[in-house]
């Protein structure tokens, strides 16, 4: 491989350095002024609201009433963590994430290998599994509901029909939050497929056909050659399927409501329950700072560990 | 300062109100409810020109239909007040909605609100007191569904859409298996009907003899039933983890395990739904759902359907429910005083008679009960007046403010127990632990 890295970092600091000791004081301020829009709008709706949230996660108080506040410390935080609602809820985000981003991808990779090739059938195939992408979630929860009622639900019929057990699906704790994972690899597979395919054709073919030269069997090209060119796709989908996952709330709102016993109450629902119907502001802005930190150590996780192993040519 | 912050959040939150749809109309801006009355005050320029106030309710289908031809007609009826009326979902959404709106100062300013949470919305003062409103106007409502109108003492709410849990039988099952038509009048009985009702084919059930959401309200009737209460006088005490508390729990499981009766899946109002198909599919007998469906129910089924008192254990005694009419503080005077002119209008005796025989939901004024209008009806369709008759049982809901989220722990628990998630004493255990933090608050 071509190790191109070397000139990449350090020429552009040369330039850079040679240039700004030359430059006047208004092409300094210039690119700052260009991005000042952006920044302010970054800055009023990005930033504010992250440091007010932080700082409402200190105090008690309610959305009916906001003139009363009271600076209550770490209360917040100790309520939230000796909660033991909270730490079903914590364990029901990570193992919804970890399945959904993991089958996601998984599904979506395979998908992938399979679909990229010329045909037009598999250029159908492949926008009937993007589709459900582009519908709304809500609409998509309330078909679901209706595919995994138990008693008349489609799912359970065709489970009968081939001679399997019927399942409980949303109706029991036990099987709930699988069916909730289910509905959202559906969801999230067509567009991870897409930028699969992206991914595959833009690894140039002479790779492959040198592979071929050298009469490498499938699966060591796979895992040699297909899997370490897609790294970077790999990567970019982890880190927004895991992101996405961890905020996951529309799909809840209508099928569950975080129930039965909690058993599908997740991290974002948990923060609409207590804020809009318990009138707990300030756990509610505790909890979204610990959606903050986790969805943050997350993401920092995956750019310190895993980016060393992502390939970009 | 302090008002600076306020603004800036008044401003996330109607940000977020736009962005979950709810589809307010724009707010004037965050300025806070007393400045924006006066100014509305001033507007007319004319002497009079009529008063447009806002009107939040929570129910689908039929029954919001026939609320907004009210409306409709009290728009008619005058002049002076232009109500417009918005559904908002269910009673939880709906308590959602008027909870942001009121934070971002577009609040409505007369809406529906269930119940047990007007302790919590009028503890926090956002709640226009009617006494001086109604001025001794409010003898007129039924006294037994005045309960949950008073909050230390002053009263904040007027009866409008209110209810008590039935058990509606399928006569014409009841009938086929030899069973009195009438339904069951103790556990025992609805225990030996459900054994009669329930048909097995292989090992598949087809017919379930009854069937109920595991919901908080139906879970306080059977507490009063038993003979308890669920919070004590002062509403400091929490009473369920008692042999009062644990009997229904019992009684349930009990039901499901020999397999006689059906939980329904679904949360919250998903899982009255399922009921209420289920019983019109005849795939169960006998079901509890609130007197507000009856109207739906006798229409849509294909075979006679009774109503009837809740089945006694050493008493009979169901809880009231539904929802009260409530002008928002934060209004304008004259946005108030429309307002109570509005929900005056509602209840009236007129208006009540028409909106309880269209819906099932009780009339709310002793003279309505009395009138010969509604007693004719009663004469046709005895069915509406065993709510009225179940009454005399009747007892009001918890109202404290932590009831809005201790309702909601009661509810995960008993459905844990139900469920077969936990026994029903550990159940019972670990809401009282949650419910002693709560009634603190």
């Amino acid at each position: 491989m071509r190790e191109p890295s070397a000139v990449a970092e350090s020429s552009p600091v040369a330039v850079t350095q040679v240039q700004e000791q030359t430059r006047p004081w208004s092409e300094t301020l210039r690119p700052y002024l260009y991005v000042a829009p952006a920044l302010l709008f970054f800055a009023l709706f990005f930033f504010y609201p992250i440091v007010y949230m932080i700082y409402l996660s200190f105090q008690d108080w309610t959305l009916l009433n906001l003139e009363e506040m009271e600076w209550v410390g770490l209360d917040n935080f100790s309520t939230l963590f000796s909660d033991p609602d909270f730490h079903l809820v914590l364990k029901n985000t990570l193992i919804y994430t970890f399945l959904t981003v993991f089958l996601g991808i998984a599904i979506a990779f395979f998908l992938a290998l399979w679909l990229n090739r010329k045909a037009k059938i598999y250029g159908l195939v492949q926008g009937a599994i993007f589709s459900p992408h582009i519908i709304s979630l809500v609409s998509v929860s309330m078909l679901w509901m209706w595919l995994m009622d138990p008693q008349y639900g489609l799912l359970n019929a065709m489970l009968e029909s081939v001679g399997l057990p019927p399942s409980t699906w949303l109706a029991d704790p036990g099987t709930a939050l699988y069916s909730l994972v289910l509905v959202s690899v559906w969801k999230v597979v067509g567009y991870n497929t897409l930028i699969f395919i992206a991914g595959l054709q833009s690894i140039p073919q002479d790779i492959y056909e040198s592979a071929a030269l050298d009469r490498s069997p499938a699966w060591r090209t796979l895992y040699k050659i297909t899997i370490p060119m897609l790294s970077p796709t790999i990567f970019f989908l982890l880190v927004i399927n895991t992101i996405s996952s961890f905020q996951v709330f529309d799909t809840i709102y209508i099928m569950t409501q975080g129930g039965p016993v909690n058993s599908t109450n997740m991290l974002v629902y948990y923060i609409y329950e207590q804020g809009m119907d318990f009138y707990n502001g300030g756990i509610a802005s505790a909890a979204s700072v610990v959606l903050l930190g986790l969805a943050g150590v997350l993401t920092l996780f995956h750019f310190l560990f895993l980016a060393k192993r992502v390939h970009y040519r | 300062m302090k008002k600076w912050k306020t603004n800036l959040l008044v401003l996330a939150v109607s940000m977020s109100t736009i962005l979950a749809g709810c589809g307010n109309q724009a707010s004037s801006g965050s300025t806070p409810a007393p400045q924006s009355s006066q100014q509305a005050g001033e507007q007319p320029a004319g002497d009079k020109k009529a008063v447009e106030i806002d009107f939040w309710y929570a129910l689908s289908g039929k029954n919001g239909e026939y609320i907004e031809k009210m409306v409709k007609e009290f728009n008619a009826s005058q002049k002076e007040v232009i109500v417009k009326p918005a559904y908002q979902g269910s009673y939880y959404e709906n308590h959602s909605k008027v909870l942001a709106a009121v934070a971002s100062g577009n609040q409505p300013d007369v809406t529906m609100v269930e119940i047990a949470s007007i302790g919590a919305f009028a503890d926090a003062k956002v709640l226009e007191d009617l006494g001086p409103y109604a001025n001794g106007e409010e003898s007129k409502y039924i006294k037994g569904l005045m309960g949950n109108s008073y909050w230390n003492d002053k009263l904040y709410a007027i009866p409008f859409n209110r209810s008590t849990p039935l058990l509606y039988v399928n006569r014409d099952m009841l009938k086929a298996a030899g069973l009195d038509p009438n339904g069951p009048k103790t556990w025992e009985e609805l225990k030996q009907y459900s054994q009669k009702l329930t048909k097995k084919e292989g090992s598949k059930t087809i017919t379930y003899g009854f069937s109920t959401p595991i919901d908080i309200w139906f879970y306080e009737a059977l507490v009063f039933q038993s003979g308890g209460k669920v919070l004590s006088e002062d509403g400091k005490q929490f009473m369920l983890n008692s042999p009062e508390g644990k009997a229904p729990l019992e009684f349930w499981t009990g039901l499901l395990k020999e397999g006689i009766m059906k939980a329904p899946p679904g949360e919250k109002y998903n899982a009255w739904d399922v009921a209420k198909q289920d019983f019109l599919n005849q795939q169960v007998g006998m079901i509890f759902t609130s007197t507000g469906d009856l109207k739906g129910l006798v229409e849509n089924a294909k075979f006679e359907v009774g109503a009837a008192f809740l089945p006694a254990n050493k008493s009979y005694g169901v809880p009231t429910g539904g929802a009260n009419l409530v002008v928002l503080s934060k209004s304008s005077d004259e946005e108030k005083k429309a307002a109570w002119q509005f929900v005056k209008w509602m209840t009236d005796t007129k208006q009540t008679i028409g909106f309880s025989s269209e819906t099932g939901y009780m009339p709310v004024t002793n003279e309505a009960v009395e009138s010969a209008d509604m007693k004719a009806y009663y004469e046709k369709q005895p069915n509406f007046k065993v709510a009225i008759d179940q009454l005399q049982y009747g007892a009001p809901r918890p109202m404290v403010p932590g009831y809005k989220e201790l309702q909601e722990v009661i509810m995960t628990e008993i459905q844990r127990a139900v469920l077969g998630q936990a026994s029903v004493d550990d159940a019972l255990k670990a809401a009282e632990e949650k419910a002693v933090k709560l009634l603190k608050k």
